[in-house]
Protein backbone atom coordinates (compact mmCIF):
# COMPACT_ATOMS: atom_id res chain seq x y z
CA UNK A 1 0.00 0.00 0.00
CA UNK A 2 1.56 3.16 -0.78
CA UNK A 3 0.39 7.31 -1.14
CA UNK A 4 0.90 8.89 -3.89
CA UNK A 5 1.29 12.41 -3.79
CA UNK A 6 4.90 12.96 -5.01
CA UNK A 7 5.82 16.45 -4.94
CA UNK A 8 8.44 16.51 -7.60
CA UNK A 9 10.32 19.32 -7.04
CA UNK A 10 12.68 20.67 -9.31
CA UNK A 11 16.54 19.72 -7.51
CA UNK A 12 19.73 21.49 -8.28
CA UNK A 13 20.47 18.04 -10.66
CA UNK A 14 17.53 19.95 -12.76
CA UNK A 15 19.78 20.95 -15.44
CA UNK A 16 20.65 18.68 -17.61
CA UNK A 17 23.06 20.53 -19.89
CA UNK A 18 25.87 19.23 -17.05
CA UNK A 19 25.07 15.69 -18.73
CA UNK A 20 27.29 13.85 -21.74
CA UNK A 21 24.71 14.73 -24.72
CA UNK A 22 25.60 11.24 -26.16
CA UNK A 23 24.92 9.36 -23.38
CA UNK A 24 21.90 11.26 -22.93
CA UNK A 25 20.77 10.83 -26.37
CA UNK A 26 21.40 6.73 -25.98
CA UNK A 27 19.70 6.51 -22.41
CA UNK A 28 16.19 8.39 -23.98
CA UNK A 29 16.44 6.39 -27.05
CA UNK A 30 15.97 3.43 -24.81
CA UNK A 31 13.35 4.56 -23.00
CA UNK A 32 11.62 5.57 -26.28
CA UNK A 33 11.85 2.12 -27.43
CA UNK A 34 10.05 0.85 -24.38
CA UNK A 35 13.48 -0.73 -23.36
CA UNK A 36 13.84 -0.62 -19.49
CA UNK A 37 16.50 0.34 -17.71
CA UNK A 38 18.92 -1.50 -14.87
CA UNK A 39 21.49 -0.58 -12.20
CA UNK A 40 24.40 -0.17 -14.36
CA UNK A 41 23.29 1.45 -17.25
CA UNK A 42 24.56 5.18 -17.84
CA UNK A 43 21.36 7.69 -16.32
CA UNK A 44 21.18 11.15 -15.68
CA UNK A 45 21.50 12.54 -12.22
CA UNK A 46 18.53 13.46 -11.85
CA UNK A 47 16.71 10.30 -13.02
CA UNK A 48 18.92 8.82 -10.32
CA UNK A 49 17.67 11.20 -7.44
CA UNK A 50 13.99 11.31 -8.42
CA UNK A 51 13.32 7.51 -8.20
CA UNK A 52 15.53 7.04 -4.80
CA UNK A 53 13.17 9.51 -3.48
CA UNK A 54 10.35 8.36 -4.84
CA UNK A 55 10.79 4.28 -4.37
CA UNK A 56 12.59 5.40 -1.31
CA UNK A 57 8.87 6.93 0.48
CA UNK A 58 7.04 4.51 -0.97
CA UNK A 59 9.12 2.04 1.13
CA UNK A 60 8.87 3.85 4.20
CA UNK A 61 5.06 4.45 3.40
CA UNK A 62 4.73 0.23 3.58
CA UNK A 63 6.38 0.08 7.13
CA UNK A 64 4.62 2.77 8.64
CA UNK A 65 1.16 2.00 6.57
CA UNK A 66 1.91 -1.12 8.53
CA UNK A 67 1.41 0.43 11.98
CA UNK A 68 -2.63 1.60 12.19
CA UNK A 69 -3.62 -2.02 10.94
CA UNK A 70 -1.18 -3.69 13.10
CA UNK A 71 -2.40 -1.69 16.02
CA UNK A 72 -5.78 -3.72 15.40
CA UNK A 73 -4.46 -7.44 14.99
CA UNK A 74 -5.24 -8.34 17.94
CA UNK A 75 -8.27 -7.11 18.72
CA UNK A 76 -9.62 -8.18 15.39
CA UNK A 77 -13.05 -9.82 15.68
CA UNK A 78 -12.46 -13.85 15.14
CA UNK A 79 -10.05 -15.71 14.28
CA UNK A 80 -10.13 -15.98 10.55
CA UNK A 81 -9.88 -12.23 10.17
CA UNK A 82 -7.28 -11.90 12.72
CA UNK A 83 -5.36 -14.27 10.56
CA UNK A 84 -5.93 -12.28 7.43
CA UNK A 85 -5.35 -9.30 9.17
CA UNK A 86 -1.88 -10.59 9.90
CA UNK A 87 -1.26 -11.85 6.57
CA UNK A 88 -1.69 -8.58 5.16
CA UNK A 89 0.54 -6.99 7.37
CA UNK A 90 3.14 -8.84 7.04
CA UNK A 91 2.49 -8.35 3.27
CA UNK A 92 3.24 -4.42 3.95
CA UNK A 93 6.41 -5.18 5.36
CA UNK A 94 7.29 -7.58 2.80
CA UNK A 95 6.95 -4.71 0.46
CA UNK A 96 8.99 -2.11 2.06
CA UNK A 97 11.65 -4.99 2.01
CA UNK A 98 11.59 -5.06 -1.91
CA UNK A 99 11.49 -1.37 -2.27
CA UNK A 100 14.57 -0.89 -0.10
CA UNK A 101 16.21 -3.29 -2.26
CA UNK A 102 15.38 -1.73 -4.96
CA UNK A 103 16.04 1.67 -4.06
CA UNK A 104 19.25 0.48 -3.02
CA UNK A 105 20.27 -0.91 -6.65
CA UNK A 106 20.66 3.02 -7.17
CA UNK A 107 23.42 3.57 -4.56
CA UNK A 108 21.31 4.48 -1.01
CA UNK A 109 22.08 2.32 1.39
CA UNK A 110 19.14 0.83 3.57
CA UNK A 111 20.94 1.79 6.64
CA UNK A 112 20.62 5.67 5.10
CA UNK A 113 17.10 5.26 4.50
CA UNK A 114 15.99 4.08 7.60
CA UNK A 115 18.62 6.94 9.37
CA UNK A 116 16.60 9.42 6.85
CA UNK A 117 13.00 7.82 7.93
CA UNK A 118 13.19 8.38 11.88
CA UNK A 119 15.11 11.77 11.85
CA UNK A 120 12.17 13.00 9.66
CA UNK A 121 14.41 13.70 6.21
CA UNK A 122 12.06 11.90 4.22
CA UNK A 123 8.67 11.46 4.12
CA UNK A 124 6.21 8.67 3.62
CA UNK A 125 2.22 9.05 2.53
CA UNK A 126 0.96 10.77 4.49
CA UNK A 127 -2.44 9.56 4.81
CA UNK A 128 -0.72 7.36 8.03
CA UNK A 129 -0.16 10.48 10.29
CA UNK A 130 -4.17 9.62 11.05
CA UNK A 131 -5.36 7.33 13.56
CA UNK A 132 -7.51 4.05 13.07
CA UNK A 133 -10.00 4.65 15.54
CA UNK A 134 -12.08 1.53 15.03
CA UNK A 135 -11.57 -1.52 13.68
CA UNK A 136 -14.10 0.10 10.84
CA UNK A 137 -11.16 2.49 10.23
CA UNK A 138 -8.88 -0.15 9.78
CA UNK A 139 -11.47 -1.71 7.33
CA UNK A 140 -11.24 1.80 4.95
CA UNK A 141 -7.56 1.54 5.10
CA UNK A 142 -8.12 -1.89 4.03
CA UNK A 143 -10.25 -1.25 0.88
CA UNK A 144 -10.09 2.18 -0.21
CA UNK A 145 -5.83 3.68 0.80
CA UNK A 146 -5.12 0.30 -0.96
CA UNK A 147 -7.52 1.00 -3.94
CA UNK A 148 -5.69 3.96 -4.14
CA UNK A 149 -2.52 2.45 -3.64
CA UNK A 150 -3.65 0.02 -6.40
CA UNK A 151 -4.03 2.85 -8.88
CA UNK A 152 -0.41 4.11 -8.01
CA UNK A 153 1.05 1.40 -8.24
CA UNK A 154 -0.23 -0.19 -11.65
CA UNK A 155 0.89 3.25 -12.97
CA UNK A 156 4.23 3.03 -12.08
CA UNK A 157 4.61 -0.53 -12.92
CA UNK A 158 4.95 -0.02 -16.66
CA UNK A 159 7.64 3.04 -15.71
CA UNK A 160 11.47 2.63 -16.98
CA UNK A 161 13.31 1.66 -14.03
CA UNK A 162 13.82 -2.24 -13.89
CA UNK A 163 14.21 -3.44 -10.32
CA UNK A 164 11.31 -0.97 -9.46
CA UNK A 165 8.86 -2.55 -12.09
CA UNK A 166 10.21 -5.95 -10.94
CA UNK A 167 9.10 -5.11 -7.17
CA UNK A 168 5.63 -3.75 -8.27
CA UNK A 169 4.77 -6.60 -10.16
CA UNK A 170 5.05 -8.91 -7.54
CA UNK A 171 3.62 -6.15 -5.23
CA UNK A 172 0.83 -5.68 -7.03
CA UNK A 173 0.07 -9.67 -7.44
CA UNK A 174 -0.26 -9.41 -3.50
CA UNK A 175 -2.28 -6.54 -2.96
CA UNK A 176 -5.01 -8.37 -5.05
CA UNK A 177 -6.03 -10.21 -1.74
CA UNK A 178 -6.15 -6.92 0.13
CA UNK A 179 -8.04 -5.47 -2.15
CA UNK A 180 -10.47 -7.95 -1.81
CA UNK A 181 -10.48 -8.48 2.09
CA UNK A 182 -10.55 -5.09 2.59
CA UNK A 183 -13.92 -4.55 0.45
CA UNK A 184 -15.24 -7.61 2.23
CA UNK A 185 -14.96 -6.14 5.39
CA UNK A 186 -16.52 -3.09 4.56
CA UNK A 187 -19.58 -4.98 2.96
CA UNK A 188 -19.94 -6.79 5.53
CA UNK A 189 -19.77 -4.10 8.36
CA UNK A 190 -22.09 -1.87 5.53
CA UNK A 191 -24.77 -5.16 5.25
CA UNK A 192 -24.78 -5.42 8.81
CA UNK A 193 -26.51 -4.59 12.02
CA UNK A 194 -27.23 -0.15 12.28
CA UNK A 195 -24.78 0.09 15.29
CA UNK A 196 -22.02 -1.62 12.07
CA UNK A 197 -23.44 0.38 9.63
CA UNK A 198 -23.15 3.98 11.78
CA UNK A 199 -19.10 2.77 12.38
CA UNK A 200 -18.32 2.08 8.96
CA UNK A 201 -20.06 5.20 8.06
CA UNK A 202 -17.98 7.40 10.45
CA UNK A 203 -15.10 5.77 9.54
CA UNK A 204 -15.64 6.74 5.70
CA UNK A 205 -16.11 10.34 7.11
CA UNK A 206 -13.16 10.78 8.46
CA UNK A 207 -10.57 9.08 6.19
CA UNK A 208 -12.49 10.76 3.11
CA UNK A 209 -9.94 13.84 3.37
CA UNK A 210 -7.21 12.00 4.16
CA UNK A 211 -7.99 9.70 0.99
CA UNK A 212 -8.79 12.84 -1.14
CA UNK A 213 -5.35 14.11 -0.73
CA UNK A 214 -3.76 10.86 -0.92
CA UNK A 215 -2.63 11.54 -4.34
CA UNK A 216 -1.09 14.54 -4.39
CA UNK A 217 -2.17 17.97 -5.06
CA UNK A 218 -2.47 18.39 -9.11
CA UNK A 219 0.80 18.66 -10.49
CA UNK A 220 2.26 21.90 -11.76
CA UNK A 221 2.90 21.02 -15.70
CA UNK A 222 6.54 22.27 -15.94
CA UNK A 223 9.52 21.54 -18.10
CA UNK A 224 10.58 19.13 -15.14
CA UNK A 225 7.99 17.41 -14.75
CA UNK A 226 7.57 16.69 -18.55
CA UNK A 227 11.50 15.51 -18.47
CA UNK A 228 10.10 13.38 -15.73
CA UNK A 229 6.98 11.37 -17.46
CA UNK A 230 9.45 11.44 -20.92
CA UNK A 231 12.10 9.04 -18.64
CA UNK A 232 8.76 7.17 -17.44
CA UNK A 233 9.69 7.95 -13.95
CA UNK A 234 6.16 9.56 -13.27
CA UNK A 235 3.46 7.76 -15.18
CA UNK A 236 0.60 9.88 -14.53
CA UNK A 237 -0.76 12.81 -12.94
CA UNK A 238 -1.51 12.95 -9.60
CA UNK A 239 -5.42 14.05 -10.87
CA UNK A 240 -5.29 11.16 -13.33
CA UNK A 241 -4.38 8.99 -10.58
CA UNK A 242 -7.55 10.73 -8.61
CA UNK A 243 -9.84 10.70 -10.92
CA UNK A 244 -9.42 6.96 -12.03
CA UNK A 245 -10.09 5.93 -8.21
CA UNK A 246 -13.44 7.98 -7.88
CA UNK A 247 -14.42 6.22 -11.22
CA UNK A 248 -13.54 2.87 -9.86
CA UNK A 249 -14.84 3.27 -6.04
CA UNK A 250 -17.59 5.62 -5.56
CA UNK A 251 -19.76 3.64 -7.23
CA UNK A 252 -18.81 0.77 -4.81
CA UNK A 253 -19.25 3.10 -1.67
CA UNK A 254 -22.70 3.79 -3.32
CA UNK A 255 -24.07 0.74 -3.77
CA UNK A 256 -23.74 -0.16 -0.50
CA UNK A 257 -25.93 2.77 0.80
CA UNK A 258 -23.23 4.68 2.04
CA UNK A 259 -22.49 8.26 1.54
CA UNK A 260 -19.53 10.40 0.92
CA UNK A 261 -18.92 13.31 3.29
CA UNK A 262 -18.69 15.62 0.14
CA UNK A 263 -21.93 16.94 -0.57
CA UNK A 264 -20.26 18.50 -4.14
CA UNK A 265 -18.84 15.15 -5.44
CA UNK A 266 -20.92 14.29 -8.68
CA UNK A 267 -19.74 12.88 -11.71
CA UNK A 268 -19.69 15.57 -14.63
CA UNK A 269 -21.54 13.45 -17.70
CA UNK A 270 -20.18 15.98 -20.05
CA UNK A 271 -16.30 15.82 -19.35
CA UNK A 272 -16.81 12.41 -17.62
CA UNK A 273 -14.38 13.98 -14.81
CA UNK A 274 -15.41 13.97 -11.18
CA UNK A 275 -16.26 17.28 -9.56
CA UNK A 276 -15.51 17.71 -5.80
CA UNK A 277 -14.41 20.62 -3.33
CA UNK A 278 -10.89 21.03 -3.25
CA UNK A 279 -9.20 18.71 -0.28
CA UNK A 280 -7.83 21.20 2.37
CA UNK A 281 -4.15 21.22 1.10
CA UNK A 282 -3.24 23.87 3.82
CA UNK A 283 -3.65 20.84 6.43
CA UNK A 284 -2.47 18.23 4.49
CA UNK A 285 1.03 20.57 4.26
CA UNK A 286 0.55 20.96 7.78
CA UNK A 287 0.35 17.25 8.55
CA UNK A 288 3.02 16.23 5.98
CA UNK A 289 5.62 18.79 7.85
CA UNK A 290 4.94 16.49 10.82
CA UNK A 291 1.59 18.21 12.38
CA UNK A 292 -0.41 15.70 12.45
CA UNK A 293 -2.40 13.52 15.19
CA UNK A 294 -0.08 10.57 14.85
CA UNK A 295 3.84 11.83 13.43
CA UNK A 296 5.31 11.43 16.45
CA UNK A 297 3.99 7.99 17.77
CA UNK A 298 4.51 6.59 14.03
CA UNK A 299 8.38 7.48 13.78
CA UNK A 300 8.79 6.89 17.84
CA UNK A 301 7.45 3.52 17.10
CA UNK A 302 9.42 2.57 14.26
CA UNK A 303 12.67 4.13 16.15
CA UNK A 304 11.83 2.06 19.54
CA UNK A 305 11.50 -1.20 17.06
CA UNK A 306 15.20 -0.10 15.54
CA UNK A 307 16.95 1.19 18.45
CA UNK A 308 15.41 -2.37 20.68
CA UNK A 309 16.85 -4.96 18.07
CA UNK A 310 20.13 -3.00 17.48
CA UNK A 311 21.89 -5.46 19.87
CA UNK A 312 20.69 -8.48 17.93
CA UNK A 313 22.04 -7.09 14.70
CA UNK A 314 25.13 -6.40 16.02
CA UNK A 315 25.44 -9.83 17.75
CA UNK A 316 24.64 -11.30 14.17
CA UNK A 317 27.04 -9.38 12.10
CA UNK A 318 29.80 -11.35 10.22
CA UNK A 319 33.04 -9.60 11.04
CA UNK A 320 34.10 -10.04 7.85
CA UNK A 321 30.78 -9.28 6.16
CA UNK A 322 31.43 -6.74 3.16
CA UNK A 323 28.59 -4.80 1.52
CA UNK A 324 27.60 -5.52 -1.92
CA UNK A 325 25.02 -3.66 -3.30
CA UNK A 326 21.80 -5.85 -4.64
CA UNK A 327 21.97 -6.69 -8.34
CA UNK A 328 18.86 -6.26 -9.51
CA UNK B 1 5.24 12.89 30.06
CA UNK B 2 5.48 9.76 27.71
CA UNK B 3 3.29 9.13 24.77
CA UNK B 4 -0.32 8.51 24.73
CA UNK B 5 -1.44 6.35 21.53
CA UNK B 6 -4.84 4.98 20.91
CA UNK B 7 -3.17 1.58 21.01
CA UNK B 8 -2.29 0.57 25.03
CA UNK B 9 0.47 -1.35 23.79
CA UNK B 10 1.92 1.89 22.26
CA UNK B 11 1.13 3.80 25.49
CA UNK B 12 3.18 1.02 28.02
CA UNK B 13 6.20 1.56 25.83
CA UNK B 14 6.77 4.59 27.35
CA UNK B 15 7.95 6.66 24.93
CA UNK B 16 8.89 10.08 25.41
CA UNK B 17 6.71 12.87 24.19
CA UNK B 18 7.90 15.95 22.01
CA UNK B 19 10.74 16.78 20.90
CA UNK B 20 13.71 14.05 20.81
CA UNK B 21 17.05 14.13 19.73
CA UNK B 22 17.96 12.96 16.26
CA UNK B 23 18.97 9.25 15.99
CA UNK B 24 22.77 8.69 15.56
CA UNK B 25 22.90 7.12 11.68
CA UNK B 26 22.72 3.47 11.47
CA UNK B 27 26.08 2.61 11.74
CA UNK B 28 27.42 0.46 8.37
CA UNK B 29 26.52 -3.19 7.88
CA UNK B 30 23.38 -2.27 10.42
CA UNK B 31 21.23 -4.31 8.05
CA UNK B 32 24.10 -6.83 7.06
CA UNK B 33 25.08 -7.70 3.74
CA UNK B 34 23.43 -9.07 0.76
CA UNK B 35 21.75 -12.18 -1.04
CA UNK B 36 20.37 -12.95 -4.57
CA UNK B 37 16.91 -15.38 -4.42
CA UNK B 38 15.78 -17.86 -6.91
CA UNK B 39 12.85 -19.53 -6.81
CA UNK B 40 11.64 -22.79 -8.71
CA UNK B 41 7.53 -22.27 -9.64
CA UNK B 42 7.07 -25.89 -9.90
CA UNK B 43 8.71 -29.03 -10.62
CA UNK B 44 11.16 -29.54 -13.41
CA UNK B 45 10.90 -25.46 -14.15
CA UNK B 46 14.30 -23.77 -14.41
CA UNK B 47 15.54 -21.47 -11.28
CA UNK B 48 14.32 -17.86 -11.41
CA UNK B 49 15.65 -14.48 -9.72
CA UNK B 50 13.23 -12.95 -6.93
CA UNK B 51 15.28 -10.45 -5.26
CA UNK B 52 17.39 -9.64 -2.75
CA UNK B 53 17.35 -10.20 1.05
CA UNK B 54 19.52 -8.42 3.87
CA UNK B 55 20.85 -11.16 6.48
CA UNK B 56 24.01 -11.90 8.68
CA UNK B 57 24.73 -15.45 7.00
CA UNK B 58 23.21 -17.73 4.45
CA UNK B 59 20.99 -19.52 6.48
CA UNK B 60 19.30 -16.61 7.50
CA UNK B 61 19.42 -15.69 4.57
CA UNK B 62 17.29 -18.57 3.43
CA UNK B 63 14.67 -17.99 6.15
CA UNK B 64 14.37 -14.67 4.92
CA UNK B 65 14.25 -14.90 1.42
CA UNK B 66 11.25 -17.97 2.13
CA UNK B 67 9.33 -15.44 4.17
CA UNK B 68 9.89 -12.81 1.86
CA UNK B 69 9.39 -14.85 -1.76
CA UNK B 70 7.86 -18.34 -1.28
CA UNK B 71 4.79 -17.64 1.50
CA UNK B 72 2.17 -16.15 -0.76
CA UNK B 73 2.99 -17.84 -4.00
CA UNK B 74 4.00 -22.20 -5.22
CA UNK B 75 7.17 -22.73 -4.50
CA UNK B 76 9.25 -25.90 -4.41
CA UNK B 77 12.91 -24.88 -4.58
CA UNK B 78 14.62 -22.23 -3.85
CA UNK B 79 18.45 -21.32 -3.60
CA UNK B 80 20.23 -18.39 -2.39
CA UNK B 81 23.51 -17.01 -3.65
CA UNK B 82 25.78 -14.02 -1.87
CA UNK B 83 25.50 -10.87 -4.20
CA UNK B 84 29.45 -11.08 -4.16
CA UNK B 85 29.73 -13.96 -5.11
CA UNK B 86 27.63 -13.20 -8.83
CA UNK B 87 29.90 -11.92 -11.38
CA UNK B 88 27.79 -9.93 -13.74
CA UNK B 89 27.95 -8.83 -17.26
CA UNK B 90 26.91 -5.64 -18.80
CA UNK B 91 23.68 -4.84 -19.54
CA UNK B 92 22.86 -5.33 -23.90
CA UNK B 93 19.85 -4.09 -25.46
CA UNK B 94 16.73 -5.89 -25.93
CA UNK B 95 16.98 -8.39 -28.98
CA UNK B 96 20.74 -8.52 -28.39
CA UNK B 97 23.08 -11.54 -27.47
CA UNK B 98 25.33 -10.17 -24.64
CA UNK B 99 27.62 -13.09 -25.56
CA UNK B 100 27.99 -11.44 -29.06
CA UNK B 101 29.14 -8.42 -27.68
CA UNK B 102 31.91 -9.78 -25.19
CA UNK B 103 35.65 -9.94 -25.44
CA UNK B 104 36.17 -12.97 -23.23
CA UNK B 105 39.89 -12.55 -22.60
CA UNK B 106 42.31 -15.46 -20.80
CA UNK B 107 41.76 -14.98 -16.94
CA UNK B 108 44.19 -13.77 -14.83
CA UNK B 109 43.87 -16.26 -12.24
CA UNK B 110 42.13 -20.27 -12.61
CA UNK B 111 42.38 -22.66 -9.62
CA UNK B 112 43.93 -25.87 -10.11
CA UNK B 113 41.26 -27.88 -10.18
CA UNK B 114 37.91 -27.09 -12.85
CA UNK B 115 34.58 -26.90 -10.57
CA UNK B 116 31.03 -26.10 -11.38
CA UNK B 117 28.97 -22.83 -12.12
CA UNK B 118 25.86 -22.02 -12.54
CA UNK B 119 24.79 -19.24 -15.66
CA UNK B 120 21.47 -17.45 -15.67
CA UNK B 121 20.80 -15.48 -18.58
CA UNK B 122 18.23 -12.26 -18.86
CA UNK B 123 16.48 -12.25 -21.96
CA UNK B 124 14.68 -9.01 -21.40
CA UNK B 125 15.62 -6.14 -20.07
CA UNK B 126 12.62 -5.78 -16.27
CA UNK B 127 12.36 -9.54 -16.49
CA UNK B 128 13.63 -12.15 -14.39
CA UNK B 129 17.36 -13.63 -14.86
CA UNK B 130 16.68 -17.45 -15.42
CA UNK B 131 18.99 -20.73 -14.45
CA UNK B 132 20.13 -21.35 -17.97
CA UNK B 133 21.99 -24.34 -17.13
CA UNK B 134 25.96 -25.19 -15.34
CA UNK B 135 29.09 -25.50 -17.02
CA UNK B 136 32.29 -26.11 -15.47
CA UNK B 137 35.07 -24.15 -15.77
CA UNK B 138 38.62 -23.31 -13.47
CA UNK B 139 37.44 -19.87 -13.60
CA UNK B 140 34.43 -17.23 -14.05
CA UNK B 141 35.79 -16.13 -16.94
CA UNK B 142 36.26 -19.76 -18.31
CA UNK B 143 32.71 -20.50 -16.94
CA UNK B 144 31.70 -17.54 -19.08
CA UNK B 145 33.32 -18.65 -22.32
CA UNK B 146 31.66 -22.17 -21.54
CA UNK B 147 28.84 -20.53 -20.91
CA UNK B 148 28.61 -19.08 -24.34
CA UNK B 149 29.29 -21.95 -26.30
CA UNK B 150 27.03 -24.42 -24.75
CA UNK B 151 24.28 -22.05 -23.27
CA UNK B 152 24.32 -19.01 -25.41
CA UNK B 153 23.38 -19.61 -29.00
CA UNK B 154 19.66 -18.97 -28.20
CA UNK B 155 19.16 -15.56 -27.96
CA UNK B 156 18.34 -12.35 -27.29
CA UNK B 157 20.45 -12.85 -24.12
CA UNK B 158 20.42 -8.98 -22.42
CA UNK B 159 22.31 -9.95 -19.52
CA UNK B 160 24.67 -13.21 -17.74
CA UNK B 161 25.10 -13.77 -14.23
CA UNK B 162 27.89 -16.87 -13.15
CA UNK B 163 27.77 -17.95 -10.03
CA UNK B 164 30.56 -20.97 -8.28
CA UNK B 165 27.91 -24.06 -7.75
CA UNK B 166 29.35 -23.75 -4.22
CA UNK B 167 28.38 -20.41 -3.60
CA UNK B 168 24.87 -21.57 -3.95
CA UNK B 169 22.58 -22.75 -0.84
CA UNK B 170 20.20 -25.22 -2.60
CA UNK B 171 17.04 -25.98 -0.71
CA UNK B 172 16.85 -29.92 -0.27
CA UNK B 173 14.54 -32.26 -1.63
CA UNK B 174 13.37 -33.31 1.93
CA UNK B 175 12.59 -29.94 2.62
CA UNK B 176 9.81 -29.52 -0.19
CA UNK B 177 7.26 -29.94 2.57
CA UNK B 178 8.23 -26.42 3.97
CA UNK B 179 6.07 -25.08 0.93
CA UNK B 180 3.27 -27.52 1.29
CA UNK B 181 0.88 -25.42 3.74
CA UNK B 182 0.67 -22.99 1.29
CA UNK B 183 -2.47 -23.76 -0.26
CA UNK B 184 -4.66 -24.28 2.80
CA UNK B 185 -4.14 -20.44 3.75
CA UNK B 186 -6.97 -19.33 1.49
CA UNK B 187 -7.82 -15.82 3.51
CA UNK B 188 -4.54 -14.54 2.06
CA UNK B 189 -6.44 -14.95 -1.77
CA UNK B 190 -8.65 -12.89 -3.56
CA UNK B 191 -10.74 -15.37 -4.81
CA UNK B 192 -11.69 -15.92 -0.98
CA UNK B 193 -13.39 -13.29 -0.79
CA UNK B 194 -17.18 -13.66 -2.26
CA UNK B 195 -18.15 -10.16 -1.67
CA UNK B 196 -20.55 -9.54 -4.61
CA UNK B 197 -22.88 -12.22 -2.97
CA UNK B 198 -23.31 -10.18 -0.72
CA UNK B 199 -24.05 -7.26 -2.27
CA UNK B 200 -26.58 -8.81 -4.38
CA UNK B 201 -28.27 -10.40 -1.15
CA UNK B 202 -27.81 -6.70 0.62
CA UNK B 203 -29.26 -4.91 -2.82
CA UNK B 204 -32.10 -7.21 -3.00
CA UNK B 205 -32.92 -6.76 0.55
CA UNK B 206 -33.09 -2.95 0.25
CA UNK B 207 -35.40 -3.58 -2.87
CA UNK B 208 -37.74 -5.63 -0.82
CA UNK B 209 -37.68 -2.99 2.02
CA UNK B 210 -38.72 -0.41 -0.39
CA UNK B 211 -41.50 -2.51 -2.21
CA UNK B 212 -42.87 -2.93 1.10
Amino acid sequence: MYGGGNVFEATKFDNLQTEDPAKLAEFEARIARGEKIEPTDWMPELYRKQLIRMIEQHAHSEIIGALPEGTWITRAPGFRRKMAQMAKVQDEVGHAQLLYSAAETLGKSREQMLTDLINGKSKYSNVFNYPAFTWADSNIISWLIDAGAIVNQMANAKGSYGPYSRALERICAEEAFHLKYGHDAVVHMATGTPKQREMIQAALNRWWGPIMTFFGPSDKMSTHTETLMRWKVKMASNDECRQQFLDMYVPKIWELGLTVPDPNLKKNQETGQWEYTEPDWDEFKRVINGDGPCNAERLAVRRTAEERGAWVRRALLNPKAKYVKPLA
Amino acid sequence: MSLKSLDPRVTRLNLPDGEVPAMEPKPELDQFETYEAFHQKKEGAAHTYVGPVHAPNEDVAFLFAKEQYSRRFPCVGLWIARTENIQVTPYAGDGENVYDMLRIEEPAKRSEQAEPYEIFHLKKRGKAHTHAGRVVATSYLEALQEAKNQLGEKGPIVNVWVVKSKDVLQSAEDDKDMWTTVPEKKYREAIAYKVMDKITKFKEEQKNLTAQ
